[in-house]
């Protein structure tokens, strides 16, 4: 599904920083350099950014402002990095956070095989 | 420890008019925001705005944002970015998380324009990634060019619902329904008017009953209300939606207050918790001022104006404006924000039922429970007039502070008068020239050029257009009413652009004269070749 506006009725061409590749969960995935990650993950298709710690449930982006953290994920390493206000950076790594950790829970794996 | 006259905390359309202020008055400014860039939500707001030209109506909101920062900078107030505020301490101390690190300031004033966060309803289904705020639904779109989603359900509409639904529409999102739990529209009638002709259903009083999907939303159901908002069985409906878009009104983020030692007042006509502040937007603590949508949700516009009376109030309290200039500032600014406060969406008139207009017509019901004015309805509002030749036909058919249709006009032949409210009539005796200046200027979008005999049958509608591709002169493609279905197939016999309509095509349809009074939008469509 595209969902890059190319040009917009009001506001013109749509302008973006260079092409980068970052990684998300180990799988190289290209974005626009200055945007936020979670922009460049929404371009890319993920929608999960990850598994809250008690119910295991999936949360995205909410607010898109940096207010609400629901859309936080480890970035190169750290957790709880809000992606909605954190601009993308050519070779970051972005993984899914489960809880505060980046393993996926023990007993989500075991179903999963 | 750095030392300034005033902190402003926040830099939006209030925070930025504040400083701006104080720092014109003489006084050393900072300003602080924790976001990346400034102006808080106005960057977001592509649509022109509403007023007179005192508000800086018919400005679009973003363009309104590169002048306050222009004139921020002439007047030397520093905006500092990516700069959170931590907390107000005693004798006016602030800390400052700046980037990394975190930095003490100190000020004789501080005035806090910190605006609003929005609220949501936890309905089964709403933290599903999928769910988003209508604020985010305007981030993605008009900050980050991208779109939230191919099929979004909007639930709230007030003015937040109804304008982003709008932009979603601008930008080839399929808005599938606008739902919401109150019996009546909240916001402006033009604005649903302009995404009703579009083809989006309003379904009221109806709620989300529940999102569907495991780890993202791919439905949702909403079903009816009865007047004690319990869901009636039966009603359900099932929409396949990607996203789901809540816009159900702004809570004044007011904590640094509270934390300062300010008395609070929790006040659900205000949005919430908010300051309690003297007739100066003092709060209970002396120098401590506060303004914008922290002390009471209402919108830019008037943001803007109590953000410049907080700067002269506070400019005051540092002794840079004597009593008197103060005053006369403050009776001016009193009389713009005035401007903006009547009329029947004005804070007064929250929640009431509105019958008549200012002119003693009856309200159009089906306009608050649909979203449009009934084709039996139209007829009775003044800015109505059948005519040979061209002329205005003015759907404007609720009293808000709105008057750029007056001045747009070259031959003055729409009049609204001194009272900013009044709907606009037009002057049959003026001769339209068809130039299309009020059809671009109508914040509302509610105004049309009508020739209802061009000859052979036909009639000619002018309407306001922004959504691309635009359509080609000589192309035929289908004419929707006011409600947004097909009623015929329309010709497109002009498309014009210009500076001065500031990005809104004034697109001109030929269309059989019986629907002359009916066609209000144009849908661009392949017709089989046979048509």
């Amino acid at each position: 599904m595209e969902v890059r506006i190319k040009e917009h009725p009001i506001l013109g061409e749509v302008k973006k920083g260079r092409l980068v590749k970052f990684t998300h969960d180990g799988q190289v995935l290209e974005g626009y350099e200055g945007e936020p990650i979670a922009v460049a993950l929404k371009a890319a298709g993920v929608l999960v950014h990850r598994y809250t710690e008690k119910k295991h449930s999936p949360r995205g982006v909410f607010c898109a402002i940096g207010r609400c953290t629901d859309c936080v994920m480890i970035v190169n390493g750290e957790p709880n990095i809000r992606t909605c206000v954190t601009p993308l950076k050519e070779g970051m790594t972005v993984d899914t956070q489960y809880g505060t950790s980046d393993e996926p829970f023990v007993k989500e794996l075991k179903e999963a095989k | 420890m750095e030392r300034y006259d005033l902190i402003v905390i926040g830099a939006g359309p209030s925070g930025l008019s504040a400083g701006i202020e104080a720092a014109k008055a003489g006084a050393s400014v900072i300003i602080f925001d924790e976001n990346e860039k400034p102006g808080g939500q106005l960057f977001k707001q592509i649509h022109k705005f509403f007023g007179s030209k005192e508000h800086r109506a018919k400005v679009r909101g973003f363009n309104i944002g590169y002048q306050l920062l222009k004139e921020a900078d002439e007047a030397g107030a520093k905006v500092e970015l990516s700069a959170t505020v931590l907390g107000i301490y005693q004798d006016k101390e602030v800390v400052v998380k700046i980037k990394e690190g975190i930095k003490h300031f100190k000020a004789d004033s501080i005035i806090v324009a910190t605006g609003a966060a929005e609220n949501m309803v936890p309905f089964e289904g709403w933290t599903l990634p999928g769910v988003i705020g209508a604020g985010a639904a305007q981030t993605m779109l008009n900050l980050h060019g991208i779109l939230p989603g191919k099929k979004v359900l909007m639930l709230g509409s007030g003015n937040v619902g109804l304008v982003v639904s709008y932009q979603l529409k601008q930008c080839g999102c399929d808005v599938v329904a606008l739902v919401d739990a109150a019996p009546r529209i909240g916001g402006y009638g033009v604005h649903a008017a302009k995404i009703s002709r579009m083809g989006i259903p309003f379904y009221l009083p109806y709620t989300i009953k529940k999102v569907e999907g495991t780890d993202h939303v791919t439905g949702v159901t909403i079903a009816k209300l009865d007047p004690s908002f319990k869901f009636i069985e039966g009603t359900e409906m099932h929409f396949d939606v990607d996203t789901v878009c809540v816009a159900v009104g702004l809570s004044p983020m007011s904590q640094l207050l509270k934390m300062a030692g300010c008395k609070m007042d929790d006040n659900p006509r205000k949005g919430g918790q908010v300051p309690v502040i003297d007739e100066h937007g003092q709060t209970s603590i002396p120098g401590i001022f506060a303004a914008g949508d922290v002390s009471g949700i209402e919108e830019a516009s008037s943001a803007m104006i109590e953000g410049r009376q907080a700067g002269i109030y506070a400019a005051n309290y540092l002794g840079y404006i004597e009593d008197k200039l103060m005053k006369e500032k403050e009776d001016e600014l009193d009389k713009a924000l005035d401007g903006l406060r009547q009329g029947m969406f004005a804070p007064s008139n929250r929640g009431k039922k509105i019958e008549k207009t200012e002119e003693g017509i009856d309200i159009s019901n089906n306009l608050l429970a649909k979203g449009f004015v009934a084709d039996e309805e139209i007829e009775r509002f003044p800015g109505v007039v059948h005519k040979l030749g061209i002329h205005p036909v003015m759907e404007c058919t609720q009293n808000i502070p709105c008057n750029p249709c007056q001045d747009a006009c070259p031959k003055k032949c729409i009049k609204i008068g001194s009272k900013i409210t009044s709907l606009p009539a037009v002057d049959e005796s003026v001769d339209c020239i068809g130039c299309g200046m009020c059809v671009a200027s109508c914040p509302g979008q509610a105004i049309f050029l009508v020739n209802e005999n061009v000859g052979e049958g036909m009639a000619e509608i002018t309407l306001p257009y922004e959504i691309y591709p635009l359509p080609e002169v000589g192309e035929k493609g289908i004419a929707l009413s006011r409600a947004g279905h097909p009623v015929c197939i329309a010709e497109v016999v002009k498309v014009r652009t210009g500076l001065a309509f500031d990005k809104t095509a004034v697109l001109t349809i030929r269309v059989p004269k019986e629907f002359a009074m009916k066609a209000r939008f144009y849908k661009k469509e392949k017709l089989a070749k046979s048509v």
